[in-house]
């Protein structure tokens, strides 16, 4: 009987299945194919015929090789690196901009620190290219006036790094205030009127109101990032990588790019990949199950 | 006097650090701005933080117009972002009218579906392989086709969607409209402002997407301009970018700069978001912000 009632609704609502449709369709192939083709991870590829199952040969000669290992320590100093100098600039930025009241400067400035976030990684490589050319480049412009000589940072392997940091924070430094700002517009407007009656100080303010009631937000936000902690900005180092500097920041997914890709070697970039990407969903599960013990809400 | 008193110190340090950082940002693109303008001949003389022009000339754009591979990619680029963001609009928003609005059986269990997708991402070598083997290499279904709905964005629309009052749809189904009635009929002309906001989202993304097209597109002629301007500026390829010139004297392909042209394709490249950066304000971080997304 309840069978039947089933059966009943979902042929009443079969528009809403034909409209839903060509989404699941999409996800199925796009999604959910290569998902399970990642199981070439433990396969052999064959041009002709079926793949041959191979069990963790690839996992074992990535671990024993060298270079993986490099790139491996590559995509943590960089991520740790993004995590230590990038990370705190947007919140600072969003305490310093909620300083400024309302008007056309504040405008002014939010028009032009968004901006870089809607350029791609290709057209900031060019940018920063331009910028820190050994020939009259602006940063060497900068460094000749206080007599310095010219640095050629886009090849140098001590610089390099941070020039990753760095363009990280030119891009998205900006963009990443808004959510903060967003959180500091939240807080209750009475906290700061009594505040003020008590004779605190703007600075006073910020230190036992808006820091304090951000917190969350930053924990939030911070627990969100480590989910993606392995990327360490793939399109970023894809761009700015050249061979003068591609063994301290080749990373894993431009690893995977070269040996697949380029080499064809596909099952053993699988591996590498498939590595990275359960690192990443055991990143992410366990930020979302102690984020819902500790503040008692989840990632989703 | 007024006035006076109230620029403090502080107020003072903070509006001077908050225009240093918008000049850190503004003078590297005014400085490629001024490189593209400038005389090749008195370009030399451009420092890195000049953001003028060294006397004036059109040449670096006409010679990048005149170039078929930069003019075609322009198109490419252009008909890429146009079917691309059509064909995620309209196949997110039906899902989401559908997830949004609507109670079927299964709907807990699509959700669900959606969410696993969300956390676990497919590597790139399956995709390509994917797309290998369905024979779209070569063709732009290749780079439309992927990523045709982002989850994130058809959660950000579902929200929109619920905004819209319930005694509407009562009203027309009242009325006897069907789903796919009620969705373009009512739905969707109520939804402009998220439409609109999901618009941007695609094709910004579409417009800066060059990886897919790089390892998908082996056509030069197919090339949306990322990849063009890539060629150029990464990796520092100037024979196709002077080679295809037959419109110029030597004496004049002699002169000019390849630091400059390199300058002007970078500036092209951005024109686009330049005209819509005040709509892209107005919509997507407002969007960004209702939605919690972080790209």
């Amino acid at each position: 009987m309840r069978e039947k009632r089933l059966w009943f609704q979902i042929k009443r609502d079969w528009v809403l299945y034909a409209m839903l449709l060509p989404a699941l369709l999409y996800f199925s192939i796009f999604h959910v194919i290569p998902l399970i083709g990642m199981k070439l991870a433990f396969q052999d590829y064959r041009i002709i015929g079926d793949n041959v199952w191979v069990g963790l040969k690839h996992f074992n000669v990535l671990f024993s090789s060298p270079a993986f290992l490099d790139v491996l320590k590559n995509t943590i100093i960089i991520s740790s690196m993004k995590v230590i100098f990038f990370f705190p600039v947007p919140i600072i930025l969003s305490l310093i901009i909620n300083e400024v009241r309302n008007g056309p400067f504040r405008k002014y400035v939010q028009s032009v620190i968004y901006l870089p976030h809607f350029l791609s990684w290709v057209v900031i490589t060019g940018v920063w290219i331009s910028l820190l050319s050994p020939v009259d480049g602006g940063i060497n412009v900068i460094r000749n006036f206080f007599q310095l000589p010219s640095l050629d940072y886009m090849t140098s392997k001590d610089h390099i790094r941070w020039v990753l940091v760095i363009s990280e924070t030119w891009r998205s430094a900006g963009w990443d205030s808004i959510i903060y700002l967003a959180a500091i517009m939240k807080i209750s407007p009475g906290l700061y009127e009594a505040a003020k009656m008590d004779g605190a100080t703007s600075l006073q303010q910020m230190r036992y109101i808006t820091i304090p009631e951000l917190l969350s937000t930053v924990v939030t936000v911070f627990i969100l990032n480590l989910g993606f902690f392995m990327n360490a900005g793939f399109d970023q180092v894809f761009n700015m990588i050249n061979d003068s500097v591609i063994s301290v920041i080749d990373i894993l997914d431009t690893y995977v790019y070269r040996i697949g890709i380029l080499n064809g070697q596909y099952a053993y970039a699988t591996a590498a990949s498939l590595f990275k990407g359960v690192i990443g969903v055991v990143l992410i599960l366990s930020t979302h199950f102690i984020s819902k013990k500790v503040s008692g809400k989840g990632v989703w | 006097m007024r006035m006076l008193k109230k620029l403090t110190w502080t107020t003072a340090i903070i509006y001077g650090i908050l225009f240093l950082i918008s000049l850190s940002i503004l003078i590297p693109i005014l400085n490629l701005l001024a490189m593209s303008f400038s005389d090749p001949l008195r370009v030399h003389e451009l420092k890195g933080l000049d953001i003028f022009p060294k006397g004036f000339s059109l040449i670096n754009y006409e010679v990048l117009f005149s170039n078929p591979l930069i003019v075609r990619s322009i198109f490419n680029s252009l008909f890429i972002t146009a079917a691309g963001t059509a064909l995620n609009l309209f196949l997110t928003a039906m899902a989401a009218y559908v997830l949004a609005r609507t109670n079927f059986v299964g709907k807990r269990l699509v959700i669900i579906f959606l969410i696993v997708i969300m956390v676990f991402e497919p590597g790139l070598i399956p995709e390509y392989l994917l797309v290998k083997d369905l024979g779209l290499l070569d063709s732009y279904l290749s780079l439309i086709l992927y990523k045709a709905i982002n989850v994130f964005y058809l959660f950000i629309l579902m929200r929109f969607f619920e905004d819209v009052p319930d005694s509407i749809l009562e009203a027309a189904r009242i009325d006897g409209a069907g789903h796919f009635k009620i969705f373009t009929k009512i739905m969707l002309p109520l939804s402009k402002p998220g439409l609109a906001t999901l618009g941007l989202f695609y094709a910004i993304y579409h417009w800066n997407e060059y990886f897919r097209a790089t390892i998908y597109l082996t056509d030069p002629n197919k090339w949306p301009l990322q990849v063009v301007l890539r060629q150029f500026v990464v990796e520092r390829d100037n024979t196709s970018l002077l080679g295809a010139q037959n419109v110029l004297s030597y004496e004049q392909v002699a002169a000019l700069d390849f630091g400059s042209l390199q300058a002007g394709t970078i500036i092209i490249s951005m024109v686009p978001l330049l005209i819509f950066y005040p709509i892209i304000l107005k919509y997507y971080a407002k969007g960004a912000l209702e939605g919690g997304v972080k790209d």
